[in-house]
């Protein structure tokens, strides 16, 4: 998929599409080249596993289970750690053919500067930071959730890199918009909105978790109305300076990803949906440009905020 | 320069259910049109397909036989949970939107290949058994059901050396393709035996020469504590182990590392990804507990 119509300049970097394929769905970017009929030329850009300093095993099964219109998930950032990552994985990636984000993850401040360091020293395209995984004990959803912890931690990776950097907030905290504030002080260039919600599903026989971690968090369409609102609440704090959200959070149709555009998003995280199917991003790309056509406008990005309030 | 990463060793199809039968205990046979999976897929392999509009994650299925020249994928699958009970109800003529195949196939590398089936783990054992008809090895299938078994048990004309002779209720199926089984539950079903497949298979193991003991191999899928006894009886004989998991899945394709299990090596544990590392295993790497020789350990403890 090349159409001009969709093509973004994404913090300087040129997204064939506004479609970005989330972390933690397409393991190293070239999983669902398995699949016949898909491509990552689909999609502006590809998000890479959660990556720590040092290999993670990860949590025990089970790690997935679906619940009404979503699933949740724990897998605990299990990785190879970012040496390997870097040495091993990244020379394997076709970078013809899409753009790749790291996603970089730690449980001190420490790991995240020197993951971010490691990879700014790499072919990576950009960086996101993952301050709101909710299936690790230390770093992740513990930092995100504070907002003054949220802006040490970009702070500590804006130090090491100059390479785009994106910071993943947190769907589970008070106030969104203040964290994102925060976090645009400290140097984030853009933003992902919303990482998973925390939850939990129950096996009433056996009187435990579906989820081996006893908890997990929560994707796909259930979350959808959640993201979409805050989304538009960082928004209301990115809008006047030019800094791009990938919303994300439920998007499975090219309807959906409308409504984020709407909302203030400028690219389109697809996660949860690959899992529903696999060759789902022609068809939103095509969506997006048919809504285009049919209401004559020359590019989506004209549709970025253009939600009317009451 | 890269190599190329495009693999498209998956397809989607949209298969249309040509037969779906009902049988006793919750179980059903389905029988689907995918040409391009039938025409790929191998024994071990499984298809993750869309049960109904209202479950939108896919659910793994084994598969249990295939015509690559008819182009269509069989299943026995038992209904237990919401998916299976919601694909149950699929009408003849319905299609399912289907991805597969998935997985790494047994790989047979024994004359004597044991093929030991539990329950839903009969399935890959019955394909596994159609693909060595006219080959050089001499398969027996062993498989065990605590529900009456979906086919009409038949009096076998195969003789298995070891078997005790009131054993002789065999698979029709495989005995029409003149692979040697029998059937094992703790139910008293006649011509069963009536005890565990892997008290079976001892059986069998005990009457072959040591020279004929080293041409034996074990291949196995079925319930988590069959497996462990699998591995336990492949320890004691030394033999070789081959076992299929089945762990819950979101994509399939290698993406999220949802399925992934602990696999134990030398070098220590790593998390190997059910859907494409395995469904099948090295048993040796998943149960190593059941390697160790229980008598040094108990005497360790005691
Ligand atoms: C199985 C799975 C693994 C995930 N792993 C990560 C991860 O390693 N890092 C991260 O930042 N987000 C991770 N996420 C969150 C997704 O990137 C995404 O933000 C979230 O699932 C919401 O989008 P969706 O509803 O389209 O899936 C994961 C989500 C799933 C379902
Ligand atoms: S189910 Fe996603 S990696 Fe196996």
């Amino acid at each position: 998929m090349s159409d001009p119509r969709l093509a973004l300049n994404f913090c300087g970097l040129a997204f064939a599409s506004p479609l970005v394929l989330l972390s933690g769905c397409v393991g190293f970017g070239e999983e669902y080249t398995r699949v016949q009929g898909f491509s990552n030329r689909d999609c502006g850009a590809v998000c890479l596993k959660g990556t720590t300093g040092t290999a993670r095993l990860g949590n025990r099964p089970h790690r997935v289970y679906e619940t009404s219109q979503g699933m949740l998930n724990a897998i605990g950032l299990q990785n190879p750690g970012v040496d390997y990552v870097i040495q091993q994985i990244l020379p394997t990636l076709d970078f013809s053919e899409t753009r790749f984000i790291a996603n970089v993850s730690g449980s001190t401040l420490e790991e995240y500067h020197e993951v971010t360091r490691k990879f700014d020293d790499s072919p990576i395209d950009a960086i996101e930071i993952n301050i709101s995984c909710p299936n690790v004990r230390e770093g992740g959803v513990a930092f995100g959730n504070d907002p003054a912890m949220s802006a040490r931690v970009v702070a500590a990776c804006r130090n090491a890199t100059d390479k785009p950097l994106i910071t993943k907030l947190s769907p589970n905290q008070t106030d969104i918009a203040d964290n994102a504030r925060r976090c645009l002080e400290a140097g984030s260039d853009a933003f992902a909105v919303i990482n998973t919600l925390m939850g939990m599903a129950i096996d009433i026989e056996s009187r435990r978790p579906h989820i081996g971690n006893n908890q997990g968090g929560l994707s796909g369409p259930a979350i959808k109305p959640i993201a979409l609102l805050k989304c538009h609440q960082v928004y209301q704090v990115t809008k006047n300076h030019q800094i791009p959200i990938i919303g994300q959070g439920g998007i499975c149709t090219a309807e959906d990803a409308l409504e984020f555009l709407l909302a203030g998003a400028s690219a389109i995280g697809i996660g949860t949906a690959l899992f529903y199917d696999p060759l789902v991003l022609p068809g939103i790309n095509q969506g997006i440009l048919d809504y285009c056509e049919r209401h004559h406008i020359d590019h989506f990005s004209q549709l970025i905020g253009q939600l009317q309030h009451y | 320069m890269p190599q190329p990463t495009q693999r498209d060793t998956l397809v989607v199809e949209q298969a249309r259910i040509l037969a779906h039968d009902a049988f006793d205990g919750a179980q059903y046979i389905l029988r689907v049109q995918a040409p391009l999976q039938a025409a790929r897929a191998r024994p071990g392999q499984f298809v993750h397909l869309r049960v109904a509009p209202q479950l939108p994650l896919r659910r793994p299925l084994s598969i249990m036989r295939t015509s690559a020249r008819a182009g269509w994928l069989e299943f026995l699958y038992k209904a237990v949970g919401e998916g299976t009970r919601l694909l149950a109800r699929r009408p003849v003529g319905d299609t399912l939107d289907m991805l597969g195949p998935v997985g790494k196939p047994f790989q047979i590398r024994q004359p004597r290949p044991v093929l030991i089936g539990g329950g839903v783990g009969m399935p890959p054992m019955i394909f596994l058994a159609e693909s060595m008809r006219r080959g050089p090895q001499q398969p027996l299938v062993i498989l065990g059901s605590e529900v009456p078994f979906p086919f009409q048990a038949r009096p076998s004309q195969i003789i298995i050396p070891g078997i005790p002779s009131a054993v002789i209720g065999a698979m029709p199926l495989l005995e029409d393709w003149g692979i040697a089984s029998r059937l094992a539950s703790l139910q008293a079903y006649p011509g069963c035996f009536q005890g565990y497949v892997t008290q079976l298979v001892q059986h069998w193991l005990d009457a072959l020469t040591p020279e004929q003991r080293q041409e034996v191999g074990l291949y196995a899928c079925g319930p988590e504590p069959m497996l462990q006894a699998v591995v336990r009886l492949a320890a004691d004989y030394q033999l070789p182990v081959q076992v299929s998991l089945e762990e819950y899945m979101a994509c399939a394709t290698g993406g999220c590392a949802g399925c992934a299990v602990p696999v134990h090596h030398a070098a220590g544990v790593s998390m190997q990804r059910v859907c494409v590392d395995g469904p099948v295993f090295d048993g040796y790497t998943i149960y190593p507990e059941m390697a160790c020789n229980t008598d040094s350990i108990s005497s360790e403890y005691s």
